[in-house]
């Protein structure tokens, strides 16, 4: 070696010593700083699921908090939607959770509050949690009387349709009866363009979609199917409901009633059909509607209608609370982090967050003049009670959701029965 | 002058000093090599934070992992030792057929594929073209980007509105066009297109620095003698590289067996898990489904096949280069 690389080899070695510790620090407090806010008691962090870089509701709300409350100090901390449950089980089990963490009811859900509230890592809440949870559903956000999680909002699952796009294509009513819809279905497909746009590869929306579809073919009928199936009484493959809801997948595709190459789209197949207007709906939640309707033009005109029953059938929809707030059991911040988590259910908290999402709060949605809002076309089914809890909420273990998903792919691309999916949906159901 | 050296005498000139051997007898002790610069204090135990660090993270870590397999746990909470009853899941369940079979399809057939076209390209640019060195960084670019981000991009170019199927349709195949990621027959073999591609450049260097080795007398002795193109390759070259070829599709087979970031990100495991490898499946079943123990457990019979893979492997490839 020459002089000189000796001694570049020489530098570079003790630079490496400081570079390291360096590096080994960083990590370390970047780790550290989710548990540790300051110090101050009235200072603590929130952790939620974002699916984009636009300010989330959740931050609106922490920031309408703070302004409330001088002293206080939320730091959020949006996370990745996709891998959401993945990443709050691991923190929860490290310890580094955050105070407060946006959660899911039931147990159907890897981000699901009674896995996480049986495995210790939520604290009970009081009263005010209590009180809003929608009645019937108290299993989904109660374990041992205790409740885990305060509803925030309340979700509609239906077809979120752009009549703008109907209206150009010669649709001006959303139809009503499954033959009015096909008859559209037709229209459409003849330009090249469809009544739903799916992702078929994408397991939520197909998983949504056919439970989107249940709701007027099995929970119409059968409004406790549900509970019949936990308790044995019937199971998936004797459900005719069940059988005629993947019937009418298979007949929406055959009819045209998706885009092409649904089987293979992604949840950009879903954006830009409902925004380009190659597509008049799509089974999203209503939250979603209000973020394509910003990147649509404003002619679309979205709103949420209902799917068309079977014949003699009536209309139903999906709608329930999908996101809890929950606190950490291992929280050193509790009493600030309760104060917030009540302040989030005072009418002013709801308000604001109707305003920034879009959602319906849980408890002013029933004093909410929705006639001009997207809600307008269902506000009477939700008036007289004909919904539905999303029901993989309500379903014990994460596989049947997911035999579902993976079931109505396989009926797209025809590699499954109806029959061996519902066999496969009873197969993975575990008491 | 004398011609060797007396200790005590002075050398009459440089020359001498330099040139005459010294007579054997008193000598000075031969200095103990001094090590340079830092290392003069180095000592063998100072390796014991790095040797403890991998086998805390590997072996210990591994064990854990491996003792998880005989449990039920979900992730989170309590568990129970529940023996072999995972495996014994793992066997009654006819999807990990399935998905055993992709395994091994995409692990053979991208080494078979990757290494005969790396071959093939690495002859082609072993000498002679003045446009080689571009060409070698050129096919060797795929092996250093990142597998999720190129997978995105070939997931755009297989989409159903995606150039492939745009060009297809320009050429009037129309019929040929189809949803690629989403065809239960052809989804497997997008995502083999895609590793192959990814693969190549890996297989060409090796196989360049194995064919740098082969003198080119060899094989101009063997044209002279009239051997055709055909046969200076298969007897001639081929041997000579024996050693590259045995490293090039050990590393391609363990590599192979556990692909992960391509298939997550072409099709997830679909369509209705048409494409669901062991590494896929052991995703879905710790952290999406929450079957922690039952993920240990097939994670624990990916890691025996990729042994087991890997020692046969060695075997043949050593038993053959003993007999050169």
């Amino acid at each position: 070696m020459t002089q000189r690389r000796r001694r570049v080899t020489r530098f570079a070695g003790l630079l490496a010593l400081p570079a390291t510790a360096a590096l080994v620090l960083a990590g370390c407090s970047g780790s550290g700083s989710t548990g540790d806010a300051g110090g101050d008691a009235d200072s603590f962090t929130f952790t939620f699921a974002t699916s984009n870089n636009l300010e989330s509701p959740y931050e609106t709300l922490a920031k309408e908090y703070m302004a409330a409350n001088p002293g206080v100090t939320i730091t959020t901390n949006p996370t990745p939607n996709d891998k959401y449950g993945e990443t709050i089980r691991t923190q929860f089990q490290a310890g580094n959770a955050s105070d407060v963490v946006q959660t899911t009811p039931g147990s159907g859900d890897a981000r699901g509050l009674v896995p996480l509230a049986e495995a210790g890592f939520l604290e009970p809440l009081g009263e005010t949690a209590t009180s809003l949870v929608p009645s019937g559903s108290e299993t989904l956000f109660e374990v041992d009387g205790e409740t885990y999680g305060q509803p925030l909002d309340f979700t509609i699952g239906a077809v979120v349709a752009s009549m703008g796009t109907a209206g150009m294509n010669g649709i001006t009513t959303w139809p009503t009866t499954m033959d009015d819809f096909y008859a559209d279905c037709e229209k459409l497909a003849g330009d090249g363009k469809s009544m739903i746009a799916l992702a078929g590869a994408a397991g939520p929306n197909a998983g949504l979609t056919a439970q989107g579809i249940a709701a007027t073919r099995v929970y119409a009928e059968d409004p406790e199917f549900n509970t019949e199936r936990a308790d044995g009484s019937t199971t998936f493959a004797e459900s005719e409901g069940w059988a005629d809801t993947l019937q009418t997948i298979v007949d929406l595709k055959d009819r045209g009633c998706f885009q092409q190459g649904a089987e293979g789209g992604g949840f950009d197949a879903i954006t830009n059909g409902l925004a380009q207007g190659t597509s008049v709906g799509s089974f999203i939640p209503s939250g979603s509607a209000v973020e394509i309707a910003a990147a649509a033009p404003a002619e679309a005109d979205f709103k949420v209608q209902p799917f068309p029953a079977a014949d003699g059938g009536k209309p139903y929809v999906l709608a329930s609370s999908n996101y809890t707030i929950s606190i950490n059991a291992k929280s050193t911040k509790k009493e600030a982090a309760t104060a917030f988590v009540e302040w989030l259910a005072t009418p002013e908290a709801q308000e604001k967050y109707y305003e920034a999402s879009g959602l319906l709060p849980i408890s002013e949605y029933k004093n909410l003049d929705l006639s001009d809002t997207i809600y307008s076309e269902v506000v009477t089914d939700i008036t007289n009670g004909s919904y539905t809890t999303l029901p993989n909420n309500v379903w014990p273990n994460p596989a049947v959701y997911e035999a579902l998903q993976v079931g109505v792919q396989g009926l797209l691309t025809g590699q499954t029965s109806i029959d061996q999916v519902l066999q496969n949906m009873d197969a993975a159901w575990t008491d | 002058m004398s011609t060797t050296f007396r200790a005590g005498e002075v050398a009459a000139t440089e020359t001498e000093r330099v040139v005459l051997p010294r007579r054997a007898g008193r000598r000075h002790p031969v200095p103990a090599p001094r090590r340079k610069g830092l290392l003069k204090f180095g000592y063998w135990w100072w390796a014991l934070p790095g040797i403890l660090f991998v086998v805390g993270i590997h072996y210990v870590a591994t064990s854990i992992g491996g003792f998880f397999s005989f449990t039920n746990w979900t992730g989170i909470g309590a568990f129970e030792l529940v023996g072999l009853d995972n495996f014994v899941r793992i066997f009654q369940d006819p999807t990990k057929l399935g998905a055993l079979w992709n395994t091994l399809f995409l692990a053979f057939g991208s080494v078979i594929l990757s290494n005969i076209l790396g071959l093939g390209v690495a002859l082609g640019l072993n000498r002679g073209l003045k446009s080689r060195y571009i060409l070698r960084t050129l096919f060797f670019m795929p092996v250093v980007l990142s597998p999720l981000a190129t997978s995105y991009i070939w997931k755009f170019i297989f989409d159903f509105n995606g150039p492939l199927n745009l060009i297809l349709r320009g050429l009037g195949l129309d019929t040929v066009a189809r949803a690629w990621i989403a065809d239960p027959t052809w989804a497997i073999w997008t995502i083999l297109v895609v590793l192959v591609w990814q693969n190549i450049g890996f297989a060409m260097v090796i196989y360049m620095a194995g064919l740098a080795a082969v003198p080119v007398e060899i094989e101009e002795a063997a044209a002279i003698d009239g051997a055709s193109l055909w046969q200076r390759f298969w007897h001639v070259t081929l041997p000579s590289i024996r050693p590259a070829v045995a490293i090039a599709t050990t590393l391609g087979l363990v590599n192979g067996l556990r692909v992960f970031d391509q298939i997550m990100a072409l099709t997830g495991g679909g369509p209705a898990a048409a494409t669901e490898t062991l590494a896929t499946q052991v995703y879905k079943q710790s952290f999406a489904l929450g079957n922690f123990g039952y993920g240990a457990a097939l994670a624990l019979l990916l890691t025996l096949i990729i042994l087991a893979f890997a020692v046969v492997q060695q075997r043949v490839t050593a038993g053959r280069s003993k007999e050169d």
